[in-house]
């Protein structure tokens, strides 16, 4: 688990990170979601150890990484925004030299097998400096999974990815929250935010927001659904918009025979708006909702945090 | 500990091994310093009025005028010597740290459980250890050429207590020395360029050591010279806790770029 009690950092006049309070779930995959220069980096190094807060507190898996760095980064696997290596080295000796500081594993068996899952023992011997910047990621991924973390903090892992490497990237992550680990993932990718994390957290400077990404949509944007009337009668109109669970509902004006109906809760209201127009009458040919995007939905977040 | 300042030791020493240009640095410096100090000792006496000098190194009394020069000479190869390890550090100790920020690999390593002081530690013995190695090598590599020259009679004045304890007690004390100062400034310098105008300053004193004995001002007995290497080791403890204290690891991770 992974916890930030009132998490700032200043660098000096300059406030990087503002009071961030959050917890990660055991099994979790946490999004941590903002522009650039909001401080996900920083975040994460605090929370990793690599550097301490000014102010507040935090703890990973009940330690405190200010306090107690090297039994935090014993547990924990940082992937960095850049995956830094002995380019002049072979991927096997990258491996087994930062394996080499773990206690008590057998690293020359931990090596392999990270190997074989990213996919690089055909490549173990040779240079790194000759990988791709894919492989290179997945040899990062490697080295931060070498030692077998509980908790995984990942800064932009598929940035500058092709779309294949990104989408096995992508893969993995979603394979690793399978066997249980706690996952802190910055990105800036909102598709992948939305694919991979269970909440996501909005972040500039300080938390805008945080939840599950259906339920940022749906405290942004109330869920609009359009419902294809054979027979649409303003009498049918005003019953809808009387319901309790309907926030407003009117003619479509640029689709003659459609109703759109704002609901409070999309999963919930949905199938219940369906049953009450049956029962009135209605003749449905086609229900659809209005998905936003989550990328509406932080924007507008990020506008209403700037405003 | 021991484990992590050995697993940072392999690897400095493989990458060492990987780069051609190390390798040649590593070789080239000494070789280059023995031609020197083989060369002065062959050309001086020939071309410079030995009676000019006035000054006679320690035994030299009895010999003639040209072999007494020859052998002021050939004395000082013991803290000529030590400018081997000085220069070397100069190179690699000053890009130990800095090398590791450029190519990204500083923030990974922080973030496993390595110590501070076993980071630092196994960057300094991965460079002062081949840099004695070769500086002992370098000594033996002299000795057999002034040989070569004929110049073995005057070996009984040149291999005196003083030499051996220049060689086994002050070479380590001023390798270890030379690469934590390179350390130091690698850990706190913003680039290489930085960290090596800190490290010259190992190599001033060293010069000054020859300069005070080829002017005949201090001859280092085998007393002045086991305080001198006592003093330096010392330091050397002392400058070590010193780079664990300054390595700060935010600062490096967060302002080098």
């Amino acid at each position: 688990m992974i916890r930030a009690e009132g998490l700032t950092r200043r660098f000096g006049d300059r406030i990087a990170v503002e009071g961030l309070t959050f917890v990660a779930r055991p099994g979790e995959i946490l999004g941590l979601l903002g522009p650039n220069g909001a401080g996900k980096t920083t975040t994460i190094r605090m929370l990793a150890g690599i550097i301490a807060p000014s102010f507040g507190s935090a703890s990973v898996l009940g330690l405190d990484p200010a306090r107690v760095p090297e039994r935090v980064h014993e547990r924990i696997g940082l992937l960095t925004e850049a995956p830094g290596f002995y380019e002049r080295l072979t991927a096997r000796r990258n491996l087994t030299y930062f394996a080499g500081f773990y206690p008590g594993l057998q690293v020359e068996r931990a090596v392999d097998e990270q190997l074989r899952i990213m996919g690089l023992s055909d490549r173990a011997g040779d240079n790194v400096g000759t990988f791709s910047k894919g492989m290179k990621q997945r040899l990062a991924l490697a080295r931060t999974l070498v030692h077998e973390p509980e908790v995984l903090f990942l800064d932009e892992p598929t940035a500058g990815l092709d779309p294949e490497a990104a989408r096995d990237l992508r893969g993995l992550i979603v394979r690793l929250k399978g066997e249980g680990r706690t996952i802190l993932l910055s990105t800036h990718n909102l598709t992948e935010a939305e694919a991979l994390c269970d909440r996501i957290a909005v972040f500039r400077t300080r938390l805008v927001a945080l939840d599950t990404p259906q339920a940022l949509r749906e405290r942004q944007f109330a869920p609009l659904v359009r419902v294809r009337v054979e027979n649409l009668t303003d009498a049918l109109v005003s019953a809808v918009a009387g319901e309790p669970f309907v926030r407003e509902a009117g003619r479509d004006a640029g689709e003659p025979g459609t109703l759109l109906v704002r609901l409070e809760k999309a999963d919930r209201d949905r199938p219940v708006l369906v049953s009450r127009l049956v029962a009135l009458g209605a003749e449905i040919l086609e229900v659809r909702e209005d998905r936003r995007t989550l990328e509406d939905v932080y924007l507008s977040l990020v506008r209403e945090d700037e405003a | 500990m021991r484990a992590r300042v050995g697993n940072v030791l392999r690897m400095e020493w493989a990458g060492m091994a990987r780069t051609p240009s190390s390798l040649l640095f590593l070789v080239g410096v000494p070789l280059l310093l023995i031609g020197q100090a083989l060369f002065l000792s062959w050309v001086l006496p020939r071309f410079v009025n030995p009676e000019l000098i006035g000054v006679t190194a320690p035994g030299g009394g009895g010999l003639d005028p040209t072999d007494a020069f020859r052998l002021l000479i050939l004395g000082q190869f013991g803290f000529f010597v030590l400018l081997i390890p000085a220069m070397i550090a100069n190179v690699f100790a000053t890009l130990s740290i800095v090398e590791e920020k450029t190519s990204g690999t500083l923030e990974p390593l922080l973030a496993t459980p390595v110590r501070t002081a076993e980071l630092l530690l196994g960057k300094i013995l991965s460079g002062a250890i081949p840099a004695l190695l070769v500086a002992w090598a370098s000594t033996g590599l002299f000795l057999a050429l002034a040989s070569l020259l004929g110049w073995s009679p005057l070996f009984p004045y040149v291999l005196t207590a003083t030499w051996y304890i220049t060689l086994f007690l002050l070479m380590p004390a001023v390798s270890l020395l030379s690469f934590v100062v390179g350390v130091i400034g690698s850990s706190r310098a913003r680039d290489a360029k930085g960290a090596q105008n800190l490290a010259v300053l190992v190599v001033l004193p060293i010069f000054a050591l020859i300069v005070v004995q080829v002017t005949g001002l201090i001859w280092f007995t085998p007393l002045s010279t086991a305080i001198l290497s006592a003093a330096l080791i010392l330091v050397d403890a002392v400058l070590l806790r010193v780079a664990v204290h300054l390595f700060a690891r935010e600062s490096i991770v967060i302002r080098w770029r």
